[in-house]
């Protein structure tokens, strides 16, 4: 756990000493604000505020700046140590290759969140904005970013997971952002198929309708049981394939 | 303080450590020898925990490094080939961060990483980024690191590559220095480096041990014959006759130099000496003599001979 903590601390440290992590936020925040800007003029019309909260968290923009950023902010995760030979240093210190896993997906989760942090403003401006008889309902931004909260545990995962089985970062975030695209296109398959069974699987496994319902204020334990666990599983793959990558 | 016994290490298909096994004492300082790629490094790896064995055991300070690798790398500093850091981190920053990795006690780390500082040569660096620091003070750096925690064995890969000579004089200075406190294992490809700093030798070729033991052993084990070189002013056959002659000398070979001096080459038996006997001679003879020397095998003559033996034995 101590070293765990330390570790932690590296890796916050890490991202921000980086340009990637700045340049990410600027990318993610002017994507944002594009975002903002269509959700004020959506509100300057006809609709409610309500409307526009899953407006932030379900167009476009959002999946844009989700799915390019979570791919670049872990790149560098593992396979930037793998080619500097650092990894070596790092794991040949007392520190267990479970805690160092956790460690950089906690320091890239940070990231992330301090990456959302600055659109907490958003909300509140609404707040400002909106007609007194649609006031944005706080219930609903807090949904919503929990909806954003569970599609980045299991991408960044994806991303380390990605930066562990190579030491070249831009193999890593073409994997990561190829597997992350993959399930966010697959949740499409409920509106291209007739089979029942695959609109079944399909919007079981939708980020795309998870994250609308979520932005909607419905609150499946299944879908977070859904990204907890594929989360568990993908980060017990990144264990075992670091535990791997020495054996070659 | 190390234990290794067979180990064996493949890579797809490829054996880098074929069946080694030897021991280091606590206190020792020995040097691990051999070309690239003999296997040094992939040993190392193994003792440090970061490679597993395919076959075999290892264990430092009495821990095994396969069951108890926790333990063992509490015990190890090592520092890598080509000593690898975080180049946007400062000095003070990377070693405070180390320090407390490796379980140095949080109201400790300040001093021990000052105390490291200053045994490394690094005063004054503390507020230096990694990366805007020269080769030669990334080595000490990484030496800082490596000797942070106070590890009874320090595991060091060649520590002196890339290094410039004046460099290469400081960080086996440092070595030396650190021997009186630590168990110390260093491997390096070059010879003089291991005649300077260590007590033993490891030589290691193609993976497999050719011979553990002193330097000054190792010579012996090929000194079957020494060699005397002198130079005297004196005919050409009667210097052959008469020094050939002298007891403990197996074979003459006489070389006359454009100034009309002989340079002759005597190869000797065993550990005889015949210098005496040679002077003696030359004064009856009343010849001029200018030089009488005895050339001792270098350590690098006896790795050379080693390594062309263990090959020789591979291809016959």
């Amino acid at each position: 756990m101590r070293t765990f903590l330390l570790q932690w601390r590296r890796e916050m440290a890490a991202a921000f000493l980086s340009p990637i992590a700045w340049v990410l936020m600027a990318f993610f925040l002017a994507v944002m604000g594009f975002s903002f800007w269509f959700m004020a003029d959506l509100l300057a019309g006809e609709g409610g505020g309500s409307q526009a909260v899953s407006e932030l968290f379900g167009s476009i923009f959002f999946w844009i700046a989700v799915l390019v950023s979570v791919p670049v902010l872990t790149m560098r995760l593992f396979a930037e140590e793998k080619r500097t030979g650092t990894f070596e240093v790092l794991m040949t210190a007392p520190i267990s290759t479970p805690a160092v896993v956790l460690a950089k997906f906690a320091g890239a989760l940070g990231t992330y969140a301090l990456m959302w942090a600055p659109t907490l403003i958003y909300p509140v401006l609404l707040h400002g904005l909106a007609a007194s008889d649609a006031p944005p309902d706080l219930r609903l931004v807090a949904t919503g970013y929990l909806g954003a909260l569970l599609i980045g545990l299991l991408f960044i995962a994806i991303g380390l997971l990605a930066s562990a089985l190579t030491r070249n970062q831009v193999a890593a975030a073409i994997a990561s952002f190829a597997v992350c695209c993959l399930l966010f296109m697959a949740g499409f398959l409920p509106y291209l198929s007739r089979h029942p069974w695959v609109q079944r699987a399909g919007s079981y496994a939708s980020p795309v309708i998870h994250l609308l319902d979520l932005s909607r204020g419905t609150i499946d334990s299944g879908t977070v049981a859904f990204y907890v666990l594929n989360t568990a599983l993908v980060l017990f793959a990144t264990v075992r394939a670091v535990e791997a990558g020495r054996w070659r | 303080m190390i234990k290794v016994s067979h180990l064996t290490r493949r890579f797809a298909g490829v054996t880098a450590v074929d069946d080694i096994s030897f021991e280091v004492g606590r206190g020792e300082v020995v040097g691990f020898l051999g070309p690239n790629g003999a296997g040094k490094t992939t040993t190392l790896r193994i003792l440090t925990g970061f490679l597993p064995a395919t076959a075999g055991d290892a264990w430092v300070a009495g821990h095994n490094v396969r069951t108890d690798d926790m333990a063992v790398r509490r015990r190890i500093g090592y520092l890598p080939e080509n000593c690898p850091l975080y180049p946007e981190m400062r000095v003070d920053e990377y070693l405070g961060y180390r320090a407390a990795l490796k379980g140095v006690a949080a109201r400790r780390i300040r001093r021990r990483v000052a105390e490291v500082r200053e045994q490394c040569g690094l005063d004054g660096m503390g507020r230096r980024l990694i990366g805007q620091l020269s080769k030669g003070y990334r080595q000490r750096v990484g030496m800082a690191d490596a000797l942070v925690h106070q590890p009874p064995l320090l595991i060091l890969d060649e520590p002196t590559i890339g290094l410039d000579p004046a460099q290469i004089r400081e960080v086996r200075g440092l070595i030396r220095s650190l021997a009186t406190q630590h168990t110390i294992l260093l491997s390096t490809h070059i010879l003089p480096e291991v005649e300077m700093t260590c007590q033993r030798v490891l030589i290691l070729n193609r993976g497999r041990m050719v011979a553990s033991n002193t330097a000054g052993d190792l010579q012996a084990l090929i000194a079957g014959q020494g060699t005397v070189a002198l130079e005297v002013e004196a005919p050409e056959a009667a210097v052959r006759d008469a020094l050939g002659s002298v007891p403990g000398v197996r074979a003459c070979t006489v070389a006359r130099g454009e100034d009309g001096w002989l340079a002759v080459t005597l190869t000797c038996a065993g550990a005889a000496d015949p210098r005496p006997d040679l002077f003696a001679r030359v004064v009856q003879e009343g010849w001029r003599l200018r030089e009488l020397r005895r050339e001792r095998h270098r350590l690098e003559d006896v790795f050379v001979a080693l390594i062309r033996r263990e090959d020789g034995e591979a291809a016959g």
